[in-house]
């Protein structure tokens, strides 16, 4: 597989208050296929939002190589989908999803079809003129996402965007992100703090290591697309696989854990 | 339901009796000779001087003067009240570059810098508009700085992820994120506008509302003082519907629940 991101010893560290500096990611080395979704667990506060905001360029790493090879020229590199509710509360749903494209100058006849395009794909299409006050969480996040494939994206940066999601809610819509990307199949990062998640959505985990993040393991998942998300609980592929990654997974929480201490 | 009804009528009912009930009490105690009427006259004087000066348009005229300088002024204060607000909210360099200077020169009563403002512009309308749009300038710009920086840093995030331009920033998140404030400093603003243009117009005016009440108060004329008082109030009060109009048709995201009362 062609290789779409590579990242070669990166590091990153923050200077905190009094002079002390946080160590947050030490030397990761990790090559990302492109058209591969990864996903990315680990304790919390062991830096890997700090990996995301580096490949999305918002932040820059102290050490280290971060190589994104773009797809096709004009394309932008990456878009994001954030954790936190991110749509601008001033725009409509419409003007949310097409805010990549006018960023980009892209004209107005040209983003037309695109974000209608999104908007049906999303289930939005009935709230294109609303108001982000007026949608539910889960409407919220679908814009979001929505915002981010429509600004097509070489390569797609999700940072746990169900994690405010009741479980129903999330179920749902990780059903939904599997069948946009598999209509469109983009390089995907994807971080979360749920073993499920992960094996549900990615084609290897990453796990990460407590604080300073470094790469523990990296696990294939092996399981067929397209994913029934209901029926794949109770696969003994997915049962060994979350069994694996907890095992790894547990170590490092308790590291957190002991350590006892919060930034 | 019947209960809540019965103590929102019982609300509206009170709130219309009080100012009525005092009217009432003042034009008897004036009549009764318990009130000077020289110092405090009555409702009926009043109404008895306001009509005429309102049906013969002189107190129109003079309230038309003072609306164009307190619209000229309010504009020439709150246009670069927003523009140097943003400024100072988006980027810290101006904000250190500037803050200080704000902050030495905000809290000087602006009625302090009138002889000042009289020397330098004249006795002319320069020196009425300048006055309050010197007083609009700062409470926009003070509530438009803090407006940017208020804005939850995600959509600062959000927009330099999607490769916003400078100009970007400008006009899709801070204006529009700190709108709200802006419009409070608006608010803020008109009051203050009111209040200088009766101490604006004191000096070296020809006419006025504020210029009304001083030439009132000269000839001892109660009732043409009190009348202006009325205008006054009246346009508060329009100002501030004004401002709300404004605020619904240029913020439609905002939440109604916020927006009531």
């Amino acid at each position: 597989m062609e290789a779409a991101i590579v990242i070669r010893g990166v590091s990153k560290v923050f200077a905190g208050r009094n002079g002390l500096r946080v160590a947050a990611l030490e030397q990761i080395d990790l090559t990302i296929g492109a058209g591969e979704f990864l996903c990315v667990v680990g304790p919390s506060g062991c830096g890997k939002t700090t990996l995301l905001r580096i490949l999305a360029g918002l932040e820059q790493q102290s050490a280290g190589r971060v190589e994104i090879r773009s797809g096709e020229p004009g394309k932008p590199l990456t878009s994001m989908v954030f954790q936190e509710t991110s749509i601008f509360p001033w725009l409509t749903v419409k003007d949310n999803v097409a805010y990549g494209l006018r960023m980009r100058r892209v004209p107005p006849a040209v983003q037309e079809p695109i974000v209608e395009h999104y908007l049906r794909l999303t289930g939005l299409d009935k709230f294109r003129d609303a108001y982000p006050h007026q949608l539910s969480g889960g409407m919220k996040q679908r814009v979001s996402v929505a915002r981010a494939f429509a600004n097509d994206p070489s390569i797609l940066l999700l940072d746990e965007p169900f994690g405010s999601l009741d479980e129903q809610t999330r179920l749902l819509m990780q059903e939904e992100l599997l069948r946009i990307w598999e209509a469109h199949r983009k390089t995907a990062v994807f971080v979360t703090h749920s073993i499920d998640e992960a094996i549900f959505l990615g084609d290897r985990v990453l796990v990460m290591t407590a604080r300073p993040g470094r790469v523990k393991a990296i696990l294939e998942v092996d399981l067929p697309r397209p994913r029934d998300l209901v029926n794949l609980r109770s696969q003994p592929a997915f049962l060994d696989l979350s069994r694996t990654i907890w095992h790894y997974l547990r170590e490092e929480v308790r590291a957190e854990e002991h350590a006892g201490r919060k930034l | 339901m019947g209960k809540r009804w019965r103590e929102a009528f019982a609300a509206r009912t009170v709130s219309v009796l009080s100012p009525a009930l005092l009217l009432a009490g003042w034009e008897l105690l004036a009549r009764a000779g318990l009130v000077d009427v020289r110092v405090f006259s009555s409702p009926s004087r009043i109404l008895g001087t306001l009509i005429p000066a309102l049906l013969s348009g002189e107190l129109l005229y003079h309230t038309w003067v003072s609306v164009c300088r307190i619209v000229l002024g309010f504009a020439a204060g709150a246009l670069p009240g927003v523009v140097l607000g943003l400024s100072m909210g988006l980027f810290p360099f101006v904000r250190a570059a500037l803050q200080p200077m704000v902050a030495v020169t905000f809290p000087i009563p602006k009625l302090a810098i009138m002889p000042l403002i009289l020397l330098v512009f004249g006795l002319g309308e320069t020196s009425k508009v300048f006055t309050i749009a010197v007083g609009v300038f700062y409470l926009v710009l003070i509530n438009t700085m803090a407006g940017v920086l208020n804005i939850d840093r995600i959509y600062l995030d959000v927009a330099r992820s999607f490769g916003a331009s400078r100009r970007d920033f400008y006009l899709t998140v801070a204006l529009p994120g700190a709108l709200p404030m802006i419009f409070a400093g608006f608010k803020l603003g008109m009051g203050t506008a009111l209040l200088l243009i009766v101490a604006a117009e004191l000096s070296a005016a020809r006419a006025g509302v504020g210029y009304w009440i001083w030439r009132a108060y000269d000839m001892f004329d109660i009732e043409r003082m009190f009348s202006a008082l009325l205008m006054m109030s009246a346009l508060g009060f329009v100002f501030s519907y004004a401002l709300d109009v404004l605020e619904r048709w240029v913020i439609p995201w905002k939440p109604p629940s916020s927006s009531a009362g």
